[in-house]
């Protein structure tokens, strides 16, 4: 539970650094967290010094959640569509088997 | 075992001070208000043991607002006696004192149904939707006899000796947090909290998407999978032990308990169920009341300290334990016991398979986190978590700001959650809405009206008694007199 307009400009451009940093870790949900709750600081709010680099940190996690919103529906058309055709790799990559019915 | 606090422990001379301090704009902090960024902000899962602790250390925070009139740096309510200083005590009128009483049992009230019930409603939707999520499958390391038995006496008696065992591991996981606690080792506190909500997290969220895959019968591959629960996981973990948007902690709290609400529903038989959910409301009440009870034990010593409770597996609805601006360095890590689940001390078991250690160490998890709110007693079980104190925050001052918030508000604990879920699970398993709906209503009551012995009283009470009685008495009777009864007047064609 943390306020952001009760931290100084420092300590919010430290968390928002460390959410893009650790958004590199295959983490989009990060970054999509990290572009919402800090779009109000980077656009809305009156400049500040380190508003900036908010900016910056907040377009990038914006446009890295949409890369990874494009990579992850591709794989997932490309596994359901081509699952029974790949043979023991998609048995392998298979998490749950539908049941057939009768 | 859960305790709602009050944080507003004021005498009414605060009060007074208080309500006037509203009419200025002054905030003061900084100095006064110590660090507590190095709290881990959530801890949903401990179960109830670390419930108790929250409120205790809320309730601390409180009660010594009444006590000292000096400002100690230590106890951050203080600052706000210390912007309500500056005015007379005379000017207050009484009844804006009243006004303040009501009010904070009103909205807060309201606050905490919300989260409660969504708890509720994702534990049924997933038991209704799936069908793994179903009662005697494998056995459970806490409850290791079955109750596969040929007449009822024997049936009994072996429900029996599951919440006994069931018990005795949580009181053992209560008594070690709180030795945990009194020994000021909290960075083994701190280090269990942070491998429960993992394993919590990465494990459960897992075979919580297994079922729900199944369920749904749509090929979803493996990568996907591992994606999904390695972000959310991820996401998690840092927003219960570090920093995160409000709205965010809470879902995961309320989420977190949801899953440990649905474990403990699936090991549990039925008989040792119900004989648990009574027997862990009669133990919260003693542990929260009685003068030697652990989790009293637990407040008084986080009070003594003057340190906050453990603000992770505390459910808050405001910004608790904000961060100013201005803070002074951290004088140590306030660990609020309560946060730690007893339970998850207990946790050591070599001789447990993976699985059912990781279960062990989930509920040990949860249970303290019900300690601190409102299930302040329930060091119970470490898998199980301990509600998430709901923190509620105090509407009834505009003019002071968020800083207020953290201190104010009434705190559930994780632990609850999870109990009057498991509660609302069991009540649905019989497929009837109207005994689903019945006990609904009775634990809203419940809560309702523990919320409002807390306002009156000021003192970390447990949550759990109420509430589950109520649960428990509205079950039975429905199942076997209202239902039938309404049955029979239906056919009648009687209506009443």
């Amino acid at each position: 539970m943390v306020s952001l307009s009760k931290k100084s400009p420092e300590e919010r451009l430290n968390i928002c650094r460390k959410y893009y940093r650790a958004g590199f870790a295959f983490l989009p949900l990060l970054w999509l967290i990290n572009a919402i709750w800090f779009y109000k600081q980077a656009f809305k709010v009156e400049p500040y010094p380190q508003q900036a680099q908010i900016r910056t940190y907040v377009i990038r996690s914006a446009i890295g959640t949409l890369i990874w919103i494009i990579i992850i529906v591709a794989w997932n058309i490309t596994f359901q569509l081509l699952r029974t055709k790949m043979g023991p790799l998609g048995d392998f990559l298979t998490f749950v088997y539908p049941r057939g019915y009768y | 075992m859960h305790r709602l606090i009050d944080d507003n422990q004021d005498s009414p001379d605060e009060m007074t001070e208080l309500l006037k301090s509203q009419d200025n704009d002054t905030i003061i902090d900084g100095p006064e208000r110590p660090n507590i960024t190095n709290l881990p902000d959530v801890a949903i899962i401990q179960t109830s043991t670390d419930g108790e602790n929250i409120s205790s250390n809320a309730a601390a925070t409180a009660s010594s607002h009444s006590r000292v009139e000096a400002i100690d740096p230590q106890d951050h309510e203080t600052t706000h006696r210390h912007r309500r200083n500056e005015q007379p005590d005379e000017q207050r009128p009484l009844n804006i004192e009243h006004e303040e009483i009501f009010k904070y049992g009103a909205s807060h009230v309201v606050k905490l149904f919300v989260p409660v019930s969504l708890c509720m409603l994702i534990v049924i939707i997933t038991i209704k939707t799936t069908s793994s999520y179903t009662p005697g499958g494998a056995t459970w390391a806490y409850t290791p006899f079955t109750e596969d038995k040929s007449t009822n006496t024997q049936r009994i008696l072996f429900s029996l000796a599951n919440t006994f065992i069931f018990m005795g591991f949580v009181i053992t996981a209560t008594v070690i947090l709180i030795l945990l606690y009194k020994f000021k080792c909290y960075k083994i506190i701190h280090g269990w909290l942070i491998l429960t909500t993992l394993m919590l997290l990465f494990f459960f969220l897992y075979s919580y998407f297994s079922s729900i895959s199944a369920s749904l019968n749509r090929p979803i591959d493996m990568i996907t999978i591992c994606f999904i629960t390695w972000n959310i996981g991820a996401v998690g973990m840092f927003c219960i032990h570090w920093k995160g948007p409000l709205p965010i902690q809470q879902a995961y709290l309320i989420f977190m308990s949801a899953l440990l609400a649905l474990v403990f529903y699936k090991f549990l038989p039925d008989w040792t169920g119900w004989l648990i959910l009574g027997v862990i409301s009669i133990w919260d009440l003693i542990a929260v009341l009685c003068p030697k009870g652990p989790l009293r034990i637990l407040v008084e010593t986080a009070h003594e300290r003057g340190e906050q409770i453990f603000p992770a597996l505390i459910y808050s609805s405001t910004m608790v334990y904000m961060v100013t601006a201005v803070d002074p360095p951290p004088r140590e890590p306030q660990f609020a016991p309560d946060n730690v689940d007893t339970n998850m001390a207990v946790n050591v078991d070599e001789t447990l398979n993976e699985e059912q250690r990781n279960q062990r160490a989930a509920i040990r998890n949860n249970n303290a986190r019900r300690q601190l709110i409102p299930r302040s007693d329930v060091p119970q079980t470490a898998t199980r978590r301990e509600p998430a104190r709901y923190v509620v925050e105090r509407s009834n001052s505009p003019v002071i700001d968020d800083d207020d918030d953290d201190e104010k508000g009434v705190k559930l604990g994780l632990g609850d959650f999870i109990f009057y879920s498991i509660l609302l699970a069991k009540a649905s398993a019989l497929g009837d809405w109207n005994v689903t709906i019945a006990c609904y209503v009775s634990l809203l009551i419940g809560l309702c009206l523990t919320l409002l012995l807390l306002a009156i009283i000021r003192k970390a009470l447990p949550a759990l008694p109420i509430s589950i009685t109520f649960g428990l008495v509205l079950y039975f009777s429905t199942v076997y007199i209202i239902g039938p009864f309404s049955a029979e007047l239906n056919l009648g064609q009687v209506f009443i």
